[in-house]
């Protein structure tokens, strides 16, 4: 199976040359299409540093990433943004959306930008729960209703993969159900891979694979367990000593 | 097509457009009064004696000197006035560009920004430059600087020639201010936390003293050569050290930030916050300093040959002159004001915490007030300084005194509009900001 996602020793190091700090050391991945992946780490281990590498967002300082099947890391700037645009979707946990538009805008966003022609409105804003709310403008919208409108925007335009940066984080159990079930549907109907960071054993739960990074290194990196054996296993990682730097 | 970025930040911020809009409404006004006021001086009926006193006075040349200088300032200003405003859209930057904007699209949405406000400026800035025309002909009839026969008529093509200046020169500032913001990776914009750098750089400050002490070894040494060429070098010197002045801002606005601590309570947290956005507020520093020593030079020349001589400069010279400097001061005034909205603006929730951990209103502007005096007075002090090592070798050239002499209603005006522009920038918007209450300021997103 091909892999959408392939990092090669990924290292990204923060500021000054004399005092980096470094949030990824030689991280090495591959997602296959059609997986939901789940990304777990304490603050600070380097959880969303992977994510924006892997999107094409940041830029590692070494190593390798390949985003559906092209090498990214040395892409021209215009040559990214077009795959970001016709290849990727993506969620974060705020500042998703262009407050002062209307729902319809802000899903069809890619599209004005010149990307793929999207699936039929009217049924994407079906699927998620928001059907007849298309000219709304998202800032009167609630939190859950902004994130499905984020999620529309991704899915629409038939995208290879879809990361997702903390989807639930600003959302009360039962809607971060909702938005999560949206995702998972994605995965098993249109066969999307999923790469989430999260620091919710439930919401890490709907996925098929779980990864787990400390201090800016993988882990641990298998199928997914139930949300509680996720919960024991980062009570466990957090009272492991901090490995000296 | 800009995927509605332009029309979300207009809608979202408008009030970061308001450098943009003032500038290219003062452009606007000074493209129309200037051709205005040339039209009305070459279609005047006046007899040959009186054309030719017209041109000797240079003023028809000015006129036309005017509309160059409406092109670059405008150029300049609005660059500088859509960098703030850039920068306030850092978010909905990243968010477009991560979902497929390419940098240079970004780009163009910037422009369009700039554009779109350019319009209505340019309809309000062309009446308000036929007013002021008006004044200024009448001013110069008035002085006999030109023959009584030159009255004011509005020319048809300020409009069409006010709109292309400010729009065009609009569009090539905010390209170039959104060169650098267009690139950023969309994950530097995303990432949480801004950490306001406190460091002044050392490169920063070695800058800042090469070009004070560049501008003082100018102004040294034009003083012994022709005075005609020393009065036009004099604006480099000028502008060398003000742009010294302002790289030197953050350290200067260190040394006087702790005189707040004189004021009590309210002083300490206005000399903390000082502290830490020294290096954001130097950026006005620049213009007011320029404004100000601009200004002080080209009244104190006046003012002390006069006191030399025993009687008044010519009235005619002194109206033209007066006239450009003002020119140069509204300006630099709306440069100046615009950052101070700015930063002040960019304070919105951190003064909402301020009063949520119990400081009242009154409180929170009273620290607000506190560092407006602050930075007044560094302007203030920083500007006479650069006055004075501008035009005392001047002046020793010129007059052959050493001693500039500046009459305490003139002093006392310039200070009062020096306050008056601080104030306007900074307690006018706190104004605004702190009128709801904390806890909606902390709910809407940056």
């Amino acid at each position: 199976m091909e892999n959408v996602v392939e990092l090669d020793g990924v290292s990204r190091s923060y500021g000054s040359r004399r005092r980096p700090i470094n949030a990824l050391r030689g991280v090495s991945l591959l997602v296959p299409a059609g997986v939901f992946v789940a990304v777990m780490g304490a603050t600070g281990s380097g959880k969303s540093t992977l994510l924006h590498c892997a999107a094409g967002l940041d830029r590692p300082t070494s190593g390798r990433v390949r985003l559906v099947g092209r090498d990214v890391t040395r892409m021209r700037e215009g040559a990214l943004t077009r795959l970001r645009r016709d290849r990727v979707g993506f969620v974060f946990q705020s500042y998703n959306l262009l407050s002062e538009l209307t729902v319809r805008q802000n899903v069809l966003l890619p599209r004005r930008l010149g990307g793929p022609r999207p699936r039929p409105l009217d049924e994407v804003l079906a699927e998620v729960g928001l059907a007849g709310l298309a000219d709304r403008p998202v800032g009167e919208l609630s939190g859950g209703q902004r994130q499905r409108v984020a999620i529309a925007r991704a899915l629409a335009g038939r995208p290879a993969v879809v990361f997702a940066d903390e989807p639930t984080g600003a959302l009360d159990p039962a809607t971060g159900g909702q938005v999560l079930r949206l995702l998972r549907t994605g995965v098993d109907r249109a066969g999307v891979t999923v790469v989430m960071v999260t620091h919710d054993p439930t919401a890490a739960a709907w996925s098929d694979r779980l990864i787990l990074l400390r201090d800016g290194e993988l882990v641990a990196d298998g199928p997914t367990p139930d949300a509680a054996t996720i919960a024991q296993r980062l009570r466990a990682e957090a009272s492991e000593p901090v490995v000296a730097q | 097509m800009n995927a509605g970025l332009t029309r979300q930040a207009l809608r979202k911020q408008p009030w970061a457009f308001a450098g943009p809009f003032v500038t290219q409404c003062l452009a606007a006004a000074l493209v129309s009064g200037a051709l205005g006021a040339n039209s009305s001086m070459s279609g005047a009926r006046l007899d040959p004696a009186a054309r030719q006193a017209l041109t000797d006075s240079g003023i028809p040349q000015m006129a036309a000197l005017f509309v160059v200088l409406a092109v670059y300032l405008t150029a300049l200003i609005v660059g500088l006035t859509m960098t703030s405003s850039i920068a306030r859209q850092g978010r909905d930057i990243a968010l477009v560009r991560a979902v497929g904007a390419t940098p240079g699209r970004v780009r163009r949405a910037v422009a369009a920004q700039a554009a779109a406000v350019a319009v209505p400026a340019t309809l309000l800035g062309v009446p308000l430059g036929a007013l002021l025309a008006r004044a200024w002909l009448a001013g110069l009839t008035g002085h006999a600087v030109i023959p009584p026969g030159v009255t004011f008529h509005p020319s048809a093509a300020a409009l069409p020639a006010a709109l292309a200046i400010t729009v065009g020169t609009s569009l090539v500032g905010a390209l170039v201010a959104a060169l650098r913001p267009a690139r950023v990776r969309p994950a530097t914009a995303l990432i949480e936390t801004v950490v306001v750098r406190r460091r002044v750089s050392l490169v920063r400050t070695a800058i800042g003293v090469l070009l004070v002490a560049g501008g003082v070894v100018l102004s040294v040494r034009i003083s012994n050569g022709d005075p005609a060429k020393a009065d036009r070098a004099s604006f480099f010197t000028m502008l060398a050290m003000s742009v010294g002045a302002g790289f030197l801002g953050p350290v200067l606005l260190r040394l006087t930030a702790p005189l707040a601590r004189l004021l009590g309570g309210t002083g300490v947290l206005a000399a903390e916050n000082l502290a830490v956005r020294a290096k954001a507020l130097s950026g006005a520093l620049v213009p007011l300093v320029l404004a100000i020593a601009f200004a002080m030079v080209k009244v104190v020349v006046h003012t002390t040959s006069g006191h030399v001589h025993g009687r008044p400069d010519r009235a005619a010279e002194v109206w033209t002159d007066y006239s450009g400097t003002a020119v140069y001061v509204a300006f630099a005034a709306v440069a100046a004001v615009n950052t101070l909205v700015t930063v002040l603006l960019s304070r919105r929730r951190e003064l909402a915490v301020t009063r949520l951990v119990g400081a009242s209103r009154v409180r929170a502007l009273a620290v607000i007030v506190c560092e407006a005096q602050i930075v007044t007075l560094t302007a203030v002090v920083v500007g006479t300084v650069v006055a004075m090592v501008t035009m005392v070798p001047m002046l020793h050239g010129m007059l052959g005194t050493w001693t500039p002499h500046l009459p305490p209603g003139q002093l006392t005006l310039g200070l009062a509009v020096v306050v008056g522009l601080v104030l306007l920038g900074t307690v006018a918007p706190a104004l605004v900001v702190t009128r709801r209450r904390p806890v909606e300021s902390l709910v809407v997103d940056p």
